[in-house]
């Protein structure tokens, strides 16, 4: 382990640099300009959400352009869309951390944040999509006056809770990964204002030996919860539809389908953000070309078994020799739809294969079209999932169609704005990454050279 | 370097997390609470009335049945109120020019209805039928209350679905005999239990299947 | 459900009371119309649709009935009776025997009301023709009445008057018939079968003697009375005896198809059908041109030329022998079907019907007489004397001839609209600018209303005191269901007035015609009647013809297209334009709604290159419309088929401007077929249809059996890892006889009309919001030249284990212990997941509002019983559970149990074939208990293992149509 993580990060680096350098973007701010630029497009968009889903509340879910049969579409197909890019986060920090590989150490904290808002994007749609969401809280157990419960059989209640878990166990690892660097950064604000903040947000964290081992102890608990929840969340996602009897959905491989696509684009977003950040701050010394290198290789693997989910689709009808399957199969590679179809496929996997080579995984650039690419996929592939299942299920009478209304793309976009906003204000104010573990682990290669 | 927080910062904290919970927690509490309350489930409050029409006087004092005029309640879903030329059998020979009594002759002049507050009002998606729970051994009483004691008219139970189905789950405590389906103040005699039991099986009450949603809702 | 009421609840009153015992009732009442105006002026002006909106947005918060969301006071005014009639009580429907009126025909009805609101129209179970059978238009009939757009007060160039200014008017005009002997004085009346309306219209004329009357029937029987005058001699009505039938040959006669006389034949064809229970007691051999109901039901079906119809009924009369019938040439598979047909015939041994096109030609229709008559079937037709006569009266043509020549001074248009519905080569809108002085008695200020001078607004049906014949010629006295709610009179009234009465009551016109026919003790007779809903032993009697041997002239052969004019399946001849419930209603085989298409076959769409919805421009004679084009599996390669009944500018908010208007280029002389060309357009619309899929794709939807393999496979028994659920002492079930349905949709509409089944509207049903409960999927099989077609009604399966019921997060759609898979609007939040995890696709989701408009009056239509659904919710097909909650409060305030029969619903009562059957299947002697049991039972679907409660009968496959399909 320690011998690749030897040559993560240069060696020829001050701990007090790095500090310095971290601590630093969110006191004084580099890259204004670009920041203000980029936080009035995503401001925008938050608009257009707010439009939206105002236009949403007064007339309807009408306005999309859902119907019977496709009754389910851009608001469960972007839910698990969002969803899935929330994985990574988790999956990084968490199970690295507690597979020990250090690496991640200057990944996490973004991945983390990211993981955060896109989780609060997904989390909005099921609320949407209701028809009518005033009565939401009919969803959560609580003594009535009308005497009845939530029906726990269904998926949807599990989801309610499966997301809420999630969102709440993320949000505390992030806190708690955050808190040290909290107290360094308050350590080193001049101002007033910013003392008072990072001194309120860190806690009061003294750095004692108490602290730090207490701290470790929750920090790998938190992860430990955390695990097993990556996993659970889109298993139970995928179940909104596998527990349904729709050609297309009623399939046992959907679960882990479901949680490997997720990381797929999970991994997918935190590249594209790793490449954003190193470009803008100019942290090449922290988030290195093995960085890139390590993320290809995940992103390689997390493809590949998402294909294999593919491979075993087209398997399982075929197999089952379910008219109703191949019909679906059918429609899938030439239907109305069709293009979702060889969309996912051309996206997710064919950009993907460059990853073979050692030098475009390191290439900056190149790494982030092929994850923009597979973040396109992954969307059509919801799509292709949702609609070419729903179009034309089971009696011929009963078969539709489905276009997305103006109301759909607005809804869509408007949480992209949802996501960069905070996002953006989380790059502003707090150090994104992780300063103390990249010291530790910078500590630790310079150890290794003294003592080697 | 300058402490920038008093040593007290910690504690105020923890207070302040601790303060935050217990409010959230209370607040949860609360809401539950007031959907439970009076006011509410509107059983706190005497609409006023047209005519300050008093139950307790004609119920009670008088001991008029309660079908003379709620003369539906036995063939209809609803009970119906009475129309003004009911009050008037009794009231064209009594209280002839009592002032309060003044809308209910206008109405018969004018042939407009009396525009009563209505009391016991259930939202329009619950399809309640009198006629069923009165000739199946559910009083008057079991749902409107002691209503010879209401001077003015008030809701003396909470009309929530609480109330319904915890009764359609056991009739049992409310089955009472035929002849005392309008009496107020009944008491079930000793052998409660095996009465109760003699009525619904007399009554040939559908035990179970009186809480499928179709019941009430459709 | 058909409790009669006491007779005297029927005086002269009516039951129409006028004291108001909520709300509801305010509805239709002009005051509370006024106070919206009055709180809206500007609303009045708006679209239903918009107005609605604009009322919401104005926080109307007097909903009448619905999902109100939370409402924090109950205490909401409560109005009681000022003095209750002994005959009302509140919330509890009371049903009244009348009837509704179909060109002219009675339609024998059971009308339910609350407390005077009729709300649901059923079949009269007691009447000798139609035995409580009813079809789309009599199950419309009620929203009709409520409709906004009726003509509320008598008008005068569309300024108010008052009656009194009508009778002033009238009093003058009489004055100058007298004069006259009524010179000048022309009525135009639409179809008529009423004793009472003869009766007067005679009397009108002794008073004046040179006044005319001329008709004016756009569909009515389409040809039919000219083609039997051509045939044996004389016009006549026919009536086909089919319960007697075994082989029944149709020339593009589309026989079980919609009009007045559709439910007494469906009725025979499908107990005739049923005959025996180990094959089809008939077989249906059909040559038609545009693909009918009719044909679909039929096992050996030919498509060919609506021109080719005269040969190929020749053909087969020489196959059968009659005298001076040569074979003429005929195409390979024309003959073949002929060999077929005559066969049939032959081994029918006078069972044997042949048929003919009431819209066909006369050679046609003279060679099917003689050759019934050749083939000993005249005891299977019964003929009568035609019902709609009025003494010796005048075409429409002759009067447009007369008004030209100016010599019409006076016009009364008695309940028909010749504006609309004239053939365009009459210009009879131009014609109307001679005359002086033009009246207009109709329901509505239509196209001619709009036209005369003066409009006189008429009663609905169910205002009325009338009488009408049902098609058989049993009259039925038509009695008010509800007293008038807006200023109009009846048109015995309104007739009256013109022979010199001053303001004759209603009741007493009609008691008047009756006092002399009624036998026996008149008011004993006429009470029996009201309450019987008919008069008995008036039917008409039977009259002996034979065939006129005269020269059989073959219609001239015209090159060009065959042009062939059909009225629509459902707003007919568009007198129902403006009743949502009929726009909204799927076309029995295109699915089309809210418009009408020109079918053309898919040769002709190959060669012209149009697809669905393509703009087509058809020539008849210089005379040009364009419509969309719809490519009709099944239609004869030469044939072009355009609809009557769109196309219309003054029929209300919902019927305006939709569709194209075929009678612009209608001939006279040719009403029903003629010769014309089609080109392509090149612009193009998008069709509202509700099934964009037909071809039944290999799959077993639709089953069959024959008589060789008369019996399917038992499905294998399906394990479950569930124990298997209790059921209480009744389980509901369903069986759908998919022999017997014809896809007429009434059982469509009685949902509707039982359930509150909003309309939504073009748009929405364009991109597939529509929200019937209940769908008649179509399919087909073979190719496309010359498909089998197969109908199947899908209400929701009520499935024992129900996919949508795990999936609902608030338990808002759940089982019952009687197995009925219960949808809870107040508790559905809208996720849709039920829907989306329904194999069959049958729950309906409110995606908007689709409830009218608080003020509108067709709130007043709406079942009390039924909740309207709000925005955001699911809902479907529910068994009709009103009424079977109705029954066991019923049964259990008398301590008894549920009876065969107790419970009916709405599409198993309204089914003109009995195809519907409705039942406990926990009683073995039940009928559907019965039918489950049945060979040809099987389960939509069943290796879902979603074990439906709703099944289907199998169809009978006739072996000899395979060759066709």
């Amino acid at each position: 382990m320690t011998d690749r993580s030897a040559d993560v990060l240069p060696v020829n680096q001050s701990l007090g640099g790095v500090t310095e350098q971290l601590a630093g973007i969110p006191l004084h701010f580099p890259a204004r300009r670009r920041w203000l630029a980029t936080m009035v497009f995503a401001c925008a968009l938050l608009l257009l959400l707010m439009v939206s889903i105002a236009a949403l509340f007064t007339r309807g879910v009408g306005i999309w352009g859902i119907n019977i049969p496709v009754n389910w579409a851009f608001a469960i197909h972007n839910y698990v869309w969002w969803l899935g890019i929330g994985h990574a986060g988790t999956l990084i920090s968490a199970f690295l951390l507690l597979t020990g590989s250090e690496w991640r150490n200057s990944l996490n904290r973004f991945a983390e944040t990211m993981t955060l808002f896109a989780v609060i994007c997904a989390g909005i749609y099921p609320v949407l999509h209701l028809g009518r969401p005033w009565y939401l809280y009919w969803m959560f157990p609580y003594p009535a006056t009308m005497g009845v419960w939530p029906q726990f059989r269904s998926p949807l209640e599990w989801d309610i809770w499966a997301v809420l878990t999630y969102l709440t166990v993320s949000l505390a690892f992030w806190y708690t990964g955050l808190i040290p660097d909290l107290a360094a950064a308050r350590d080193r604000a001049r101002s007033r204002g910013w003392q008072i903040f990072f001194g309120i947000t860190a806690l009061g964290w003294r750095g004692s030996a108490a602290h730090w081992s207490r701290w470790s102890q929750a920090y790998r608990l938190t992860a430990g919860l955390a695990v097993p929840l990556v996993v659970s969340v889109h298993s139970e996602v995928s179940l909104l539809f596998a527990a349904g009897q729709i050609p297309g959905w009623h399939s046992t491989i959907f679960p882990p389908y479901f949680v490997l696509g997720a990381a797929f684009s999970g991994f997918a977003v935190v590249s594209i953000i790793a490449i954003a950040l190193r470009f803008w701050f100019g942290l090449e010394n922290l988030v290195t070309d093995e960085h890139l290198d390590l993320l290809g290789k995940v992103l390689l693997a997390t493809g590949l078994m998402t294909a294999y989910g593919y491979v075993f689709e087209v398997f399982d009808a075929l197999y089952s020799g379910g008219p109703h399957e191949i019909q679906t199969l059918i429609d899938r590679i030439a239907g109305a739809y069709a293009w979702t179809y060889w969309g996912a496929l051309v996206f997710n996997f064919i950009p993907l294969q460059a990853l073979w080579w050692r030098r475009v995984r390191r290439c900056g650039s190149a790494l982030l079209l092929i994850s923009a690419s597979v973040v396109v996929g992954m969307w059509l592939e919801r799509y292709m999932i949702l609609v070419t299942s729903l179009y034309r299920d089971f009696l011929v009478s009963s078969w539709g169609e489905f276009t997305p209304t103006f109301w759909d793309w607005s809804t869509y976009f408007g949480t992209i704005g949802l996501f960069l906003v905070p996002f953006l204000l989380a790059i502003r104010f707090i150090p994104m990454i992780s300063i103390f573990e990249t010291k530790e682990l910078l500590h630790e290669e310079q150890e290794e050279r003294h003592g080697g | 370097m300058t402490q920038i927080f008093a040593p007290a910062a910690d504690t105020w904290l923890r207070l302040f997390l601790a303060g935050g919970l217990a409010l959230l927690g209370g607040g949860l509490v609360g809401v539950i609470g007031f959907a439970h309350s009076a006011y509410m489930t509107s059983t706190d409050f005497r609409p006023q009335q047209p005519v300050p029409f008093s139950h307790k006087h004609h119920a009670g004092e008088l001991g008029i049945d309660c079908r003379y005029c709620h003369s539906g309640v036995e063939t209809g879903p609803q009970a119906g109120l009475p129309p003004t030329t009911t009050c008037m059998t009794c009231h064209s020979q009594i209280w002839t020019n009592a002032a309060m009594l003044e809308p209910v002759r206008q109405s018969l002049t004018q042939q407009k209805p009396i525009a009563w507050t209505r009391v016991a009002k259930l939202p329009d998606y619950v399809f309640f039928r009198h006629d069923i729970h009165v000739v199946k051994g559910v009083g008057c009483e079991t749902c409107h209350g002691r209503i010879d004691t209401m001077p003015l008219t008030y809701r003396a139970k909470a009309f929530t679905m609480e109330f319904c189905i915890d009764c359609h789950r056991d009739p049992m405590p409310n089955l009472r005999p035929e002849e005392s389906i309008t009496a107020m103040g009944w008491r079930t005699p000793s052998d409660t239990q095996k009465q109760r039991e003699a009525i619904a099986a007399h009554e040939g009450i559908r035990f179970g299947e009186l809480t499928h949603c179709y019941v009430c809702h459709r | 459900m058909t409790r009669r009421v006491p007779p005297d609840s029927n005086s002269s009153q009516g039951p129409g009371l006028r004291q108001w015992s909520g709300i509801e009732e305010l509805s239709g009442d002009p005051a509370f119309q006024a106070w919206v105006d009055a709180e809206y002026p500007a609303a009045a002006e708006f679209t239903p649709t918009a107005r609605r909106e604009f009322l919401k947005l104005m926080g109307a918060s007097f909903a009448l009935a619905g999902l109100t969301g939370c409402e924090k006071s109950p205490f909401v005014a409560a109005l009681p009776y000022v003095d209750q009639p002994q005959d009302v009580s509140i919330g509890v429907p009371k049903n009244y025997a009348t009837a509704v009126v179909l060109d002219g025909y009675a339609q024998p009805v059971i009308a339910t009301t609350y407390s005077g609101r009729p709300t649901k129209l059923e079949g009269n179970p007691d009447h000798p023709v139609t035995q409580g059978r009813s079809d789309i238009f009599m199950q419309a009939a009620v929203l009709g009445l409520y409709d906004p757009d009726r003509a509320q007060g008598p008008t005068r160039r569309g300024e108010p008057v008052s009656w009194n200014d009508v009778a002033d008017h009238i009093g003058a005009l009489r004055a100058e018939w007298g004069r006259t002997q009524g010179e000048g004085l022309r009525l135009l009346t639409g179809p008529v079968t009423s004793p009472t309306l003869s009766r007067q219209l005679d009397a009108l004329l002794k008073q004046f003697p040179k006044a005319r009357i001329h008709t004016h029937e756009p569909v009515a029987d389409g040809g039919r009375r000219n083609l039997t005058a051509a045939a044996y001699g004389q016009p006549l009505d026919v009536d086909y005896q089919l319960e007697s039938c075994a082989v029944v040959v149709s020339f593009d006669d589309d026989l079980l198809g919609p009009g007045p006389d559709q439910v007494r034949r469906a009725r025979s064809w499908s107990s005739a059908r049923r005959r025996d229970g180990n094959g089809p007691g008939l077989r249906l051999h059909m040559a038609e041109s545009v693909p009918s109901i009719t044909g679909a039901m039929a096992g050996d079906r030919l498509v060919t030329e609506a021109s080719r119809m005269p040969s190929l009924a020749q053909a087969l009369a020489s196959k059968a022998g009659v005298t001076g019938a040569a074979m003429p040439d005929l195409t390979p598979v024309e003959r073949e079907w002929i060999d077929r047909a005559a066969a049939a015939c032959r081994s029918a041994q006078g069972r044997a019907l042949i048929v003919a096109n009431a819209f066909g030609d006369v050679a046609t229709a003279s060679w099917v007489a003689r050759t019934n008559e050749a083939l000993a079937a005249s005891s299977l037709l019964r003929f009568t004397t035609p019902l709609q006569s009025v003494a010796n009266a005048g075409a429409l043509a002759d009067l447009v001839a007369e008004v030209t020549a100016g010599q019409v001074e006076t016009l009364v248009v008695v309940d028909t609209n010749p504006v609309y519905s004239a053939s365009g080569s009459l210009n009879f809108r131009e014609g109307m600018q001679k005359i002086r002085s033009s009246l207009h008695l109709g329901l509505q200020r239509d196209e001619t209303g709009e036209l005369c001078e003066w409009q006189l607004p008429l009663t609905h049906a169910l205002e009325s005191w009338g009488d009408a014949r049902a098609i058989d010629g049993t009259a039925t006295i038509i009695q008010p269901v509800i007293s008038p709610f807006y200023d109009v009179r009846t048109v015995h009234q309104v007739v009256a007035m013109m022979s010199g009465q001053l303001d004759p009551a209603a009741e007493a016109i009609v008691r008047e015609t009756w006092r002399s026919r009624l036998p026996g003790d008149f008011e004993t007779a006429w009470r029996q009647s009201l309450r019987d809903g008919f008069v008995r032993d008036t039917a008409a009697e039977a009259v002996l013809v034979r065939p006129d041997p005269a020269e059989i002239v073959p219609p001239f052969a015209d090159d060009g297209l065959d042009i062939v004019f059909r009225p629509d399946p459902t707003v007919w001849d568009g007198q129902f334009a403006n009743i949502g419930w009929l726009q909204e209603l799927p076309k029995p085989l295109t699915t089309l709604t809210w418009g009408n298409v020109i079918a053309v076959s898919p040769a002709l769409a190959k060669r012209i290159d149009v697809a669905n919805g393509d703009h087509v421009k058809v020539t008849i004679r210089e005379r040009s419309t364009v419509g969309p084009a719809w490519i009709a599996p099944g239609q004869a390669d030469n044939t072009v088929a355009l609809y009557l009944g769109y196309g219309r500018m003054r029929a209300g908010r919902v019927g305006d401007g939709i569709g194209y208007d075929a009678y612009a280029i209608r001939p006279v002389d040719q009403p029903w077929l003629t010769k014309g060309t089609l080109h392509k357009v090149g612009t193009a619309e998008v069709l509202a249809v509700t099934q964009l899929h037909h071809r039944m794709d290999g799959f077993d939807f639709v089953r069959e059996v024959s008589v060789e393999h008369p019996a399917l496979q038992p499905p294998p028994a399906q394990p479950s890892l569930y124990p298997a659920r209790a059921s209480s002492k009744n389980a509901w079930g369903m069986v759908i006889d998919l022999d017997s349905c014809i896809g007429c949709n009434a059982c469509v509409v009685a949902c509707t009309a039982e359930n509150n089944v909003p309309v939504v509207g073009k748009d929405q049903v364009k991109i597939g919001r529509e929200m019937h409960w209940l769908r008649i999927a179509r399919y087909f099989t073979g190719e496309i030249e010359a498909p089998r077609s197969f109908f199947q009604p899908v209400p929701c399966m009520h499935c024992e284990d129900a996919p949508c019921e795990m999936g609902c997060p608030v338990d808002a759609t759940t089982h019952s212990p009687e197995g009925v898979n219960q949808m809870v609007y107040n508790r559905c939040i809208g996720t849709r997941t039920c829907s989306s995890y329904c194999p069959y696709k049958v729950r309906r989701f409110n995606f908007y509002d689709y409830r009218n408009a608080p003020d509108s009056p067709e709130q007043a239509a709406h079942n009390p019983d039924v909740t309207l659904r709000s925005r955001g919710v699911m809902e479907k097909c529910t068994y009709c559970t009103q009424r079977i909650e109705a029954a066991h409060v019923a049964a259990d305030k008398e301590n008894r149990p549920l009876r065969e029969g107790d419970v009916v619903t709405a599409c198993q009562s309204a089914c003109p074939t009995r195809a519907i059957v409705f039942g406990d299947i926990n009683d073995p002697d039940s009928e559907v208990s019965r039918l489950r049991r049945d060979g040809r039972h099987y389960a939509l679907l069943e290796e879902q293992g979603t074990r439906p409660r709703t099944t289907y009968l199998a169809r009978w496959n006739d072996k000899r149509g395979d060759r066709q399909g």
